[in-house]
This record gives C-alpha cells, sequence and structure tokens, in this order.
C-alpha cells in the first residue's frame, strides 16, 4: 500500500472567492486502491475540494495530478473522460428520467455512435447500444436496483436516488471515484447498505475512492485513511486510529460534536 | 348477497361419520420406477432434454436453464455433496430466497436419500440458531453475504456445520475462511467424483425410497416454537396426484413464478413437485422487490397466496383505480357493479337476460382484460387461496374481475379440501379432495386422514403423538363442519372459538376477514366471549392506503402514530366498521375499536412468519386496550416497547383513543 503511486496529488492549493479563503495551502496524495476519507466541520471547505478536483472550481494557488498528469486547467468533462466521477451532496440526476436511462446517459462518454449512425440505429450503433446496456445492467445487479429499474427518479426515495447517483458514478467507468456525503440524510439501514456497496465497489474493482463524510462512525469503519480539514486547512491525516485520537481533530470536530 | 354467518349454532354432523370424496383418485400408474421425486426427476430430463426447465431474470433478461443443464448441476452437487460425506437420513439446511440453486440443491440432498430443510430467509439468529439445531444439519446453504455473515456470527452455537455453502458470492470474494465454500467450488468437486465413480448418481436415485424422508417443513407455530414436519417422497408424489386431474389440472407447459418461501411446503407441492413430476417451467424472480413485475411477465398459470396477500391485493387494485385517470374510473364504477350482478345470478342458478350478458362482455374489453393483465393474471388457471379464512368480499370481487379463487384447505401435516373449478361456494373451504377422508370430533375438530400425510414432527415423538391418533387421523386444531353439498366450512382454532354473552357462538376470524376487505384497514384483531359482554376490535390502519386518502383530503400528518390517532381516520374507520357491522348478526357485531398506533410485526412476534395474528401474545400486549375498552374509558395512554431491527428496544408512549358506535 505505501509504495503505490498516488492516483491523486493535491499539491498546495488555495481557493479564494473574493475574501473568503475557501482552501488555504491543501497538500495531501491519494494512493491508488484505498478509501480516503475527508471530514471536517461544515463550512470546512471539502465540497471545495471535491469541486476543485472535478473541475468546478479553478484554485488560484497549487496543481492538481491525476495519475500523473497536471489537471489544473481542465474542464470538467475532459477531466470525467480521463477517469475522475462523482456524486453530489445535493443530488444531481435527471428527475424525470427513469433510473435505466440515468445510468445510460452516463455511458455517453463511452459511446462512439454520432447524432446519425446514432438516428439510424441499425448495424453497429445497436450493437453499441447493447454492449452499453450490459455494463448497465451489472451496475444494476450489483446496486441490487431491479426494481427501480424503469421507475422515474423523481418518485424514489431519497436513498434510492442516492443509491442511483452512485450507479451513474460507476457508469463512467472512473479510476477515481468521488463521494460527497453519499450517507447524508438516511436511516440506519439505507446507510449500512450503502457502506456495503461502497466496499464492494472497493473491494471488486479496486476503485480509488475518495469519499466526504459526517457519520463520523462509518468514516472510521470504512476508510482507510483520513483527511480532516477546518476552516480551509489542512489540519490532519492519518489512519482512522490516529485521527480519532489527534487533538486538533477533537478539538475542532469531535469536541465540537460532543 | 347471502352469505351464511359460521356460528358453533352448526352442529349438524353427525360426529364419527366419516366423509369421502366422490372422485376417485388417479394414482394409476405410481409404482416402483417413479415414487421418489429424484426418480421423477430423471425421467423427466430423459423426456425433456434441451426443452427449458427454468428461467431466472438477471440482468434484466430471463436467462434459460434446459432440462440437460439442470441434470449437470443437481448430479454434479448431489456427487459434491456425497465426496464430502453426506450420508443418507443427514440434513442440509438452506437459507435464501428462492433461486435456481436452491431447487437444485433440494434436488441433489433428496437424490443422496437426505433431507433438505428450508428455513425462512428473515429468519434472525436466534431462528437460525433453533432451526439448524433443531434439524441436526450437517450442511447449510446460504445464499450470499448477508446469510453468510448470519452464519459466521453464530459459528460457536452450530458446531455440526460442516460447510457454508454461498450461491451467490457478491461481496465475498475476499472472504477466506475454509468453513465456506461457493456453490461451484462444491459442483466441481462433485464432477471430479463423478469421473472417479461413473454412474454414481443414476445408483444414488435408483437407490431412493418413496418413505425416504426429503424435506423438514416449519410449521407456523401460532401457539409455540415452529416444529419440522417430517415429508416423504410419497406425500409429495401421491399429493401430486390428488388435486392434479378434477381440481387444478398442470400441463408442461405451464409457467410457474417462484417466489413464496421454499421453507413452506406450499412452494414444494405446488412448484417443486409439479416441476418434477409434470415437468412445468419454474420461473425465479430478479428478487423479492420485483415479484409484482415478474408476475406480469411471466403471466403464470397458477398462484397460490396466503389469504392476506390476496386481501393485499383487492385493495391496492381499488386504491390504483382511485388514482388512475377519470375515464378509467369510470369505467371501472360503470361495469363492476354489473359484474356483480352477473355473478349475484350465477350463484342463484338463475339464468343471466342477453342485454346483462353482452354488457359483462364489453366489460371484458374496457375494463377486466386489461386489469387482469397489469396484475399478470391473464394466464392463470389454478388461482388458490390458502392459510387464514378469505373474505368472501374478497373471492367475490375477484370474480367480477374474472379471475376464479378458489380456496385450499390444506396444512404442512396433510392434504384436506379444495374447491372444484365451476364450483366455488362463499364461505366453505372446498370439497374433499380425492384418498382423502375427513371425521368430524365431537368438539367439532377437523381430522383428516390420507396416504398423502406427513411422517410426524422430526425428533419429537410426544407432539406428534399429539396430532396423530393410532387410526391414522391427522388433529387439525381447526373446527368446522361439512355442509349438506359436501363442501368443508371451516370456522375458526379449536381454541378460538368463542362462546358470546348470551350463550351464541361466534369465530373472531370471520368478522376479522371482513373488515379486513376495506382498502383501510390492514390487520384486526377482533375479542369478544366469557365475561366480555360485547365484541371490540384492535384495528391496524393500512398506512399506505390512509396516508394517500389523508393527502387527498388535505389531513396533515407526521408520522404512522400521529395519522393512526387522528380523529378524521377514526371516523373514516368507523364508517367502514359501520359497514361490516350491518351484514354481522346482533350480538357478533362490533360495538368499540381502538385504532393502533404501530402496525403489527412479526419480528415482535405479534404475527407468525405466514403472518397469522398469534392472539394470545397480542391479549398480553395490548391487554390495557382491552380493558379500556370494556371499562368505558375514552382513551388509554400505551408505552409499548418497539424492536428496531437493528436489535435495539426502544420505548414508545401514546394516547390512543376508544371509539365507540
Amino acid at each position: 500500500m505505501e509504495q503505490a503511486p498516488p492516483t491523486l496529488h493535491i499539491e498546495n492549493i488555495s481557493l479564494n472567492f473574493g475574501g473568503i479563503r475557501a482552501l488555504q495551502q491543501i497538500d495531501f496524495s491519494v494512493r491508488q486502491g484505498e478509501i480516503l476519507a475527508v471530514i471536517g466541520p461544515n463550512g470546512a471547505g471539502k465540497t471545495s475540494l471535491i469541486n476543485s478536483i472535478n473541475g468546478f472550481y479553478n484554485p488560484q494557488e497549487g496543481a492538481i495530478v491525476f495519475q500523473g498528469r497536471d489537471i489544473t486547467r481542465l474542464p470538467p468533462y475532459k477531466r470525467a473522460q480521463l477517469g475522475i466521477s462523482r456524486t453530489f451532496q445535493n443530488i444531481a440526476l435527471y428527475t424525470n428520467m427513469t433510473a435505466l436511462d440515468n445510468l445510460m446517459a452516463a455511458r455517453h462518454i463511452h459511446m462512439k455512435s454520432n447524432l446519425l449512425t446514432g438516428a439510424i440505429f441499425w448495424g453497429p450503433a445497436q450493437r453499441e447500444e447493447i454492449q452499453h446496456r450490459r455494463f448497465v445492467e451489472e451496475i444494476i445487479d450489483f446496486l441490487e436496483m431491479e426494481a427501480i429499474r424503469k421507475t422515474i427518479v423523481g418518485n424514489l426515495s431519497y436513498g434510492l436516488r442516492k443509491r442511483v447517483e452512485l450507479g451513474r458514478a460507476l457508469a463512467l467507468e472512473p479510476t477515481l471515484l468521488l463521494l460527497d456525503e453519499p450517507m447524508a440524510g438516511m436511516n440506519v439501514d439505507e446507510k449500512e447498505d450503502m457502506a456495503r456497496f461502497i466496499l464492494d465497489i472497493h473491494e471488486r474493482q479496486h476503485m480509488t475512492i475518495m469519499l466526504i463524510e459526517h457519520d463520523m462512525g462509518l468514516v472510521m469503519d470504512i476508510s482507510d485513511r483520513v483527511v480532516a480539514l477546518d476552516f480551509g486547512r489542512k489540519i490532519a491525516e492519518g489512519t482512522p486510529d490516529d485521527i480519532k485520537h489527534n487533538e486538533a481533530v477533537i478539538k475542532a470536530y469531535l469536541g465540537q460534536e460532543a | 348477497m347471502n352469505i351464511e354467518t359460521p356460528t358453533v349454532a352448526h352442529r349438524a354432523t353427525k360426529p364419527g361419520k366419516i366423509y369421502t370424496s366422490k372422485f376417485p383418485i388417479k394414482a394409476a400408474g405410481l409404482d416402483s420406477h417413479n415414487d421418489t421425486l429424484p426418480k421423477n426427476f430423471l425421467l423427466r430430463v430423459k423426456e425433456f432434454g434441451d426443452r427449458v426447465a427454468m428461467r431466472k431474470k438477471r440482468y434484466g433478461i430471463w436467462q434459460e436453464y434446459s432440462w440437460n443443464e439442470v441434470y449437470q448441476h443437481v448430479s454434479d452437487f448431489c456427487l459434491g455433496l456425497v465426496s464430502m460425506g453426506l450420508k443418507a437420513g443427514e440434513t442440509v439446511a438452506i437459507i435464501g430466497d428462492n433461486d435456481p440453486e436452491f431447487y437444485w440443491a433440494q434436488i441433489a440432498t433428496h437424490s443422496a436419500r437426505a433431507i433438505s430443510f428450508g428455513i425462512f430467509s428473515d429468519a434472525g439468529a436466534q431462528e437460525l440458531i433453533y432451526g439448524i439445531s433443531k434439524s441436526k444439519a450437517v450442511f447449510l446453504l446460504a445464499h450470499n453475504q448477508e446469510q453468510v455473515d448470519k452464519a459466521l456470527e453464530i459459528r460457536a452455537q452450530i458446531p455440526n456445520i460442516r460447510k457454508v455453502i454461498y450461491w451467490d458470492d457478491q461481496g465475498l470474494w475476499n472472504y477466506s475462511d475454509p468453513w465456506l465454500a461457493s456453490f461451484e467450488d462444491i459442483e466441481q468437486l462433485g464432477e471430479a467424483y463423478g469421473k472417479t465413480n461413473p454412474g454414481l448418481y443414476e445408483k444414488l436415485v435408483s437407490e431412493t425410497k418413496r418413505k425416504d424422508i426429503i424435506i423438514l417443513s416449519m410449521t407456523s407455530g401460532t401457539t409455540s416454537l415452529p416444529k419440522l414436519a417430517m415429508i416423504n417422497n410419497w406425500r409429495l408424489v401421491y399429493g401430486n396426484k390428488l388435486d392434479i386431474h378434477d381440481f387444478a389440472p398442470v400441463f408442461p407447459t405451464d409457467n410457474w413464478l417462484s417466489f413464496s418461501p421454499m421453507a413452506w411446503l406450499t412452494e414444494q407441492a405446488f412448484g417443486f413437485t409439479p416441476f418434477l413430476i409434470n415437468g412445468i417451467i419454474v420461473n425465479f424472480p430478479e428478487g423479492p422487490d420485483t415479484v409484482q413485475t415478474d408476475i406480469r411477465e411471466v403471466a403464470p398459470a397458477a398462484l397460490l397466496f396466503p389469504s392476506r396477500v390476496w386481501e393485499n391485493l383487492a385493495s391496492v387494485i381499488q386504491v390504483r383505480i382511485n388514482d388512475s385517470s377519470w375515464l378509467n374510473r369510470r369505467l371501472y364504477h360503470a361495469f363492476m357493479p354489473l359484474a356483480y350482478k352477473v355473478i349475484d345470478l350465477e350463484d342463484a342458478k338463475k339464468p343471466i337476460p342477453a342485454p346483462l350478458r353482452f354488457l359483462r362482455w364489453l366489460g371484458e374489453f374496457a375494463v377486466f382484460q386489461p386489469l387482469r393483465d397489469k396484475i399478470g393474471l391473464t394466464r392463470a388457471r389454478n388461482l388458490l387461496t390458502a392459510g387464514a379464512a378469505l373474505s368472501p368480499d374478497v373471492i367475490r370481487f375477484f370474480r367480477a374481475l374474472g379471475v376464479e379463487l378458489r380456496q385450499l384447505y390444506a396444512s404442512t401435516e396433510s392434504a384436506g379440501t379444495m374447491h372444484a373449478p365451476g364450483d366455488v361456494k362463499l364461505a366453505s373451504v372446498g370439497v374433499i379432495l380425492p384418498g382423502v377422508e375427513i371425521k368430524i370430533a365431537d368438539d367439532q375438530e377437523i381430522l383428516l386422514r390420507t396416504e398423502a400425510m406427513f411422517s410426524g414432527y422430526f425428533d419429537d415423538p410426544e407432539k406428534t403423538a399429539e396430532v396423530m391418533d393410532e387410526e391414522g387421523w391427522y388433529h387439525t386444531g381447526d373446527a368446522g363442519y361439512i355442509d349438506p353439498d359436501g363442501h368443508l366450512i371451516y370456522l375458526d382454532r379449536v381454541t378460538d372459538m368463542i362462546e358470546l354473552a348470551n350463550g351464541e357462538g361466534f369465530s373472531p376470524q370471520y368478522i376479522e376477514g371482513r373488515l379486513k376487505f376495506s382498502p383501510y384497514i390492514q390487520d384486526v384483531m377482533a375479542v369478544g366471549g366469557f365475561d366480555m359482554h360485547f365484541v371490540t376490535t384492535i384495528i391496524n390502519i393500512n398506512f399506505e392506503n390512509v396516508a394517500r386518502w389523508a393527502e387527498k383530503n388535505r389531513i396533515a400528518f407526521t408520522t404512522f402514530v400521529d395519522l393512526s390517532q387522528r380523529q378524521e381516520v377514526y371516523d373514516l374507520i368507523k364508517q367502514e366498521v359501520e359497514h361490516v357491522n350491518e351484514t354481522l348478526p346482533p350480538p357478533a357485531r362490533v360495538k368499540k375499536f381502538v385504532i393502533l398506533h404501530k402496525a403489527f410485526d412479526a419480528d415482535e412476534a405479534e404475527l407468525t412468519r405466514t403472518r397469522k395474528l398469534r392472539r394470545r401474545a397480542l391479549e398480553n400486549k395490548y391487554g390495557q386496550m382491552l380493558d379500556a375498552m370494556y371499562g368505558d374509558l375514552a382513551q388509554v395512554t400505551v408505552s409499548a416497547e418497539v424492536k428496531y431491527r437493528d436489535g435495539r428496544t426502544g420505548m414508545v408512549e401514546t394516547a390512543v383513543k376508544v371509539a365507540t358506535i
């Protein structure tokens, strides 16, 4: 684990919104094949960090290096093509489409057929559609979404929508999966299901996962390493056990909650 | 509508008289070449070869298995188990949802003259320990990670299990415990073992005997811990002949959807057995949540639900109609009364006037056919209901839709009665099946005798002696009588028959059945008799339907507890109760009721796994409410212990109102 080259390296990035310093000199790596959790109180800059990684925000200082390549100035869609996919804290799905169609839409970046061949559909375009459908069906099987395959996403419960979003992120076939509070607002059962899916994805596909989470118990259970943020600064980095006993973290976060 | 109200006043039956079927049993041709299920399996493989035997929906597509493929899996798995030391008479426990592997494992086990024992997939740790130790199982088949984790958790308490075998490996990739093995691992072992011992599988099958115990089936245990009924080959092979010809004809082209728990004998008798004997095609749903859509796709030839599922379906249909478009609603409400009129005339054996017949025919296209398609009943021939007695209203409702629901009265222990096609009598549970004898005891208990009878409770001669007498009669514990038409009328459990204050008898289940037809009522417990001078009920609202109703009527609510105690909801339920009261004889009418602040829950031991009420437990638990109703209180504060799914317990305190009619 120690020797694995980092999948993602965050090099001293700083992000300012006018006078507000959202991220200051953040520096850490996500190693290949690990689950890294980012924790921190509200407003610590966790979502800003993810938004910087996938390209929604452009940090004023520092660099983001993904698989040895500097992606700091790349637009979001290019980063997605390189293999970075994410889910959102507030769920961003096509609410009037079925779960299946949402997943198929995510396959778009892997599709070769153009407007014309897609319209004719016969031949290669059809074969391609079938091949992508098979891939999507495997995700549906994996995330146990058979019963909601043809359900309009807007009619699904919150927990299931989160699951569809995870499915969509997987449909991009990422090498790095960014999860923004995947378990926020869920009940105990749903949280446990989600944790199991995240672990299964990690085990089965050896995917590198970076997640933001509030539920400390779950973070400590499933992640290999933890990075703690407070007021835009990194205050600690280490194994869950280290973090549990880190005084800066206890003061900033755990202490505040207790 | 003229439905007899069953009361204990019906004592028309002469005790001691033995009733038999007017139909002869057609069991000719059963001899030592086909008297066990595994022998039938080999015969079907030879007969059908590459024809499709079963389908499993995976990745959104129905994947097919031919008889030859099934043979490969079964023979390999059987030899795998044998090579690991499985001996005749030993038990293999299986926990999981219905899947091809569940069927294969069963046939494989039976072929080795061993016993399969299905356990409900939602069984908790304690139930699992009880089942495994009681059955003395030596192998455990566990569906997936969830079940394997359960087994690992209780490992110390189940030392007799030599190996845990799983067939869905999701999430199990990193488990390296040698106690675990995959289904394929065992098949590979068996394949290798078969190569060194050619013809062994066929030899094993040829040694199977009709009296071999092949299945342990959990009885529902309304009163105590579940017992394990021993089922031999003959119970199923002979039992298959009882109803096949005149009552529930079966053809090899029939489709069956396998989703009722394998732990239950129903699936064994109506899915597993006809699969092996009649060669029906067995379809397995994608998962427990997709059954509804899968039923529609499969359109099975036969369906057997416990009565409460039919009741549920009836109320779901009614609610959906109310939610559907204006045109659909108008059509439904226009044609439904006509359909009721037709069946009333049919019941009265009166001719149906041509205009009415024409309108019913029209309704078939406008409403009934599309509606049957929606619920997957387009090819259904044998629709049976079992378990608790079904409300006659539900039977009438489905008949109006063009679906003949027939009652089956049978238990794990013994075959019994069934409605013949075209001879559905409301309030009866059918006529005696060929090959079955019935006797009514002095206290109205129904006694059954047949060759399709269980072989006693596993390792429990005392319990067996309680229900089996020397003459071979099985004492059902149910009260009933045979009416002049030869139909069996089921009243209630003997111990649940209640004498009202005025000396008249009454059956709580009967009142409950009528009330449950309301789409707003999920469960009811009716109480009365002895020192209680009138009938009262504890009602569970159907949360989904009442919530929908509340939304429509702009009634705000937060939780189940809140909704259940709204005055508007009380008024709604009161109307439903008054409606039912009109059809009941005065002493049996419901005078007071409470709406419970929570749903009855099998996890809290309020219902059995087949969702029958555990009356004694409920009476104890809700004694306070009963006292309030009989003690003229307007409301009662209850604090009930609630057990959460993760095992924690909490207390809920709330005021429950008493409504008087």
